[in-house]
């Protein structure tokens, strides 16, 4: 059977993923997070938000792995989180983002069947306007991607999977 | 080799705002120990036409709750077919919603983005429904009549290309 095609395939760093739960206090708490990171200089790769199962809102974001320790620490001092608000963290975690020539939900039922069957968990799915980003743990990362890669058919010329090039904003303000 | 490069930017950069509006958003979780049953589900010829505009999955009590914004007559169609078993549970049916969505040229390299977005929405008081950031893009799932607010406050916090 003729692979679908996929126009890209991109891997992150080694991550972290925290996920917190708690009732009602809406996107505040999505507010709080990201300034205490922005604080910090931390940068969110990657972030779900929404008030799901009996009105339990939950906030899940991934940072870089070199940041967890800082993170963990700040989050679980008293009073950084709302009351009734809950904390629990995955300390290596990957993103894999699929780029789609076609349907996000066709290619994502295939992975989802496929990673099931290769006991790959998913911690996360986000869409973009271009791609499916998917957090599963960082030592089945390189399986995962097997399986991807068997299931489509990336284009020759593809770019690497890993980053090659690393930007950082700087705090130094520039002088003309 | 790392290769690394500093640049520093004083409002932060977007390549402007876009909006999709008449949205439903659908809720619906299913056991996480099953996700290989529910990839069969969605496979199922019927839904493969389906073009979300927006989804995101969250892991929560051994269940992963999926959040999706189709168009109106696809979400009333996924929302009925949700209720058929051996489906997943549906949970929530919310219309009208849009989205507002952008991107920039230092997404996903810098810290701050988030915070920036988030502090506008919340000084604004519009409520965000649901969101999602990856690959370099931000997502906001906003109550239909809150999109121009919204545009309006992001405007002022981000540089948006004349």
């Amino acid at each position: 059977m003729e692979k679908l095609k996929i126009e890209g395939l991109k891997l992150s760093l080694e991550l972290c993923q925290f996920d917190l739960r708690g009732p009602d206090s809406s996107e505040k708490i999505v507010m709080g997070i990201s300034k205490v990171l922005a604080s910090q200089e931390i940068n969110i790769e990657f972030l779900t938000y929404y008030p799901n199962r009996s009105n339990n809102h939950q906030l899940t974001f991934c940072i870089n792995q070199d940041r967890f320790s800082d993170t963990s620490r700040i989050l679980k001092k008293e009073g950084s989180l709302p009351m009734g608000w809950e904390m629990s963290c995955r300390g290596h975690v990957g993103i894999i983002s699929i780029f789609p020539h076609h349907s996000a939900l066709k290619m994502l039922a295939l992975i989802m069947v496929s990673w099931g069957k290769q006991s790959i968990p998913i911690h996360g799915i986000a869409t973009s306007l271009s791609a499916i980003s998917l957090t599963t743990d960082y030592h089945v990362v390189d399986k995962a991607v097997e399986v991807i890669q068997g299931l489509f058919q990336l284009p020759d010329n593809h770019a690497p999977l890993k980053p090659e090039l690393l930007y950082y904003q700087s705090a130094m303000v520039k002088e003309d | 080799m790392e290769t690394i490069a500093v640049y520093w930017e004083s409002r932060i950069k977007t390549y402007g705002f876009q909006r999709i509006t008449d949205l439903a958003l659908i809720e619906f979780s299913y056991p996480l120990s099953e996700i290989k049953a529910l990839g069969e589900i969605l496979s199922q010829d019927d839904l493969q036409m389906l073009r979300p505009k927006f989804m995101i999955a969250q892991e929560s009590d051994q269940r992963i709750s999926f959040i999706l914004c189709l168009s109106v007559k696809e979400g009333r169609d996924f929302h009925a077919s949700l209720e058929k078993p051996p489906g997943p549970t549906p949970r929530r049916y919310i219309y009208p919603v849009g989205i507002i969505f952008f991107h920039g040229p230092h997404f996903g390299d810098r810290y701050g983005i988030a915070d920036a977005t988030f502090s506008t929405l919340s000084k604004a008081e519009i409520q965000v429904i649901a969101s999602g950031c990856s690959s370099s893009s931000i997502f906001l799932v906003l109550v239909q009549d809150d999109m121009d607010k919204a545009e309006k406050a992001l405007g002022e916090t981000f540089e948006v290309p004349k």
